[in-house]
Formats: C-alpha cells, structure tokens, sequence
C-alpha cells in the first residue's frame, strides 16, 4: 500500500515491505525517493536512509527473529511537519519489543554486530518504542529536527 | 552486489561493487572468509561500494579479526566516500587497516 498525504504535513508518505532482508533494498529506495522531495544535503539523505534501513533491518533480525518464513509486512511512514521535524515512523507485527531493553553494544568493544542501534542514535535525535495500536504490534518513531 | 577477485603472490584482491547489506553479507563472508583463512593478504577494494550498512561493516570487523587470529591482515582499499563515512561512524579508523 502507498499512500502520499499532503494535507497535514509537507510530505508524509507511507509504504509497505514484506519483512524479509531482500526488501530492504526497497525500503532504501522508497527513503530516497522521499528524500528527493526535500531540500536537504546529500549526506544529511545518506544519513537518514541508512537510520531507517538500520531500523527496518532491526525488524527483520529481532521482531522477526527465529520466524523462518513469514508473509507479514511492516509499514514505514516519513514524515516532514511544518516546522520542519521529521518523523519517521515504522509499524510491525513481530514479536514485542521492550524499548527499555535495546541497546548498541559498546562501542569501543569492537566485535561484529550491534551497531544497527548505535547508528540510529547517532543520526536521529530522537528514539521512541510504543506499544502498536492493532493490527501492529510494535512502533518505532525516530525523529530529527531539520 | 557483485564481486571479483584477482591474486598477485600472496595477496587476493577482492573488488566489491553494490550495496553491501544484510541481504549480502553471507556473500560477501563466503568470499573472504576462505582467503583469510588460507592466510592470503587481503585487499578489500571498496571504490564501487555505494552504500554499506553495519551489516557490511560486521564483515569488515570479523575479517580483520580473523585474519589476526591467523596471522595475516586485511586491508581496505580506495573506500568509497559513503563508506568511510559510515566506518567513521563506528568508530573504526583507528582499528581497521585503511589505505
């Protein structure tokens, strides 16, 4: 389902992916087509698409985790209101996630893995795990002032 | 993503191009691990990488790892921009071998 509405914000577009890693590529995709729309550096794009593929990528390996195979979809909505704060926000139907409980790993205990959420952090200014309202289960919203 | 390597001696030379993701990594590991472990020198040529997220850089990680477990190195190679970015952002500059 795509769904563009302009009436509220500047841009606020809405997409659905099939969890799975293959459409993560289609979740960088639609960031960047979002992000075309708006005015801002090339790095700033870069940053932000690699904030919401991490977050998504975070789906499929933790909400998602040890379920094989799965039709269910997750949902992202970018955001941009008038005063220029981005919201994005990514809907699914995995496993609950306590927001309490996700953390990066230590950064200077260099070993693979863990760094999905340390980059989320460092782009967005702003982290929030809720409760979904039905049929989702959970809801991640990441914010940024641009 | 797509890939190639070439050998010179004792050093393999792997040329990665495309977006390094969760979805390649396994690739990407199938193809480095074995050099590695072989204990060839390897260069990660990264100049046609457009985009690499932490998956790609959990890669890069354990292959350094390794390849001092074994007793030889990595070295990365004509980073691209938007990789060296995000290597910078992990804060790795100062550990992984970068040329």
């Amino acid at each position: 389902m795509n769904e563009t509405n302009k009436s509220e914000n500047k841009i606020s577009e809405t997409r659905e992916f099939i969890v799975n890693s293959a459409s993560l590529k289609e979740v960088r995709s639609f960031s960047r087509e979002v992000f075309e729309k708006i005015k801002i550096d090339q790095d700033l794009k870069d940053e932000l698409v690699l904030a919401i593929a991490e977050a998504a990528q975070n789906i499929v390996k933790h909400a998602y985790k040890d379920i094989e195979t799965s039709n269910d979809k997750m949902e992202i909505k970018i955001s941009l209101g008038k005063n220029n704060e981005l919201e994005i926000g990514f809907f699914d139907k995995g496993k609950p996630v306590d927001g309490a409980k996700v953390r990066h790993r230590n950064i200077d205990d260099v070993k693979p893995g863990g760094l999905g959420t340390f980059f989320i952090q460092q782009i967005m200014d702003a982290v929030v795990f809720r409760e979904g309202e039905k049929p989702w289960i959970n809801h991640l919203i990441l914010t940024k002032q641009l | 993503m797509t890939y190639k390597v070439s050998e010179e001696g004792n050093i393999s030379t792997v040329f990665l191009n495309g977006e390094i993701d969760m979805d390649v990594v396994d690739k990407a590991k199938e193809l480095i691990m074995p050099l590695i472990e072989a204990k060839k020198e390897v260069h990660i040529n990264l100049k046609d990488v457009q985009y690499m997220d932490s998956s790609g850089i959990s890669v890069l990680i354990e292959s350094h790892q390794k390849a001092l477990e074994v007793g030889t190195k990595v070295t990365l190679k004509e980073i691209s921009k938007s990789v060296l970015k995000v290597i910078m952002m992990a804060k790795l500059e100062q550990i992984l071998n970068l040329d």
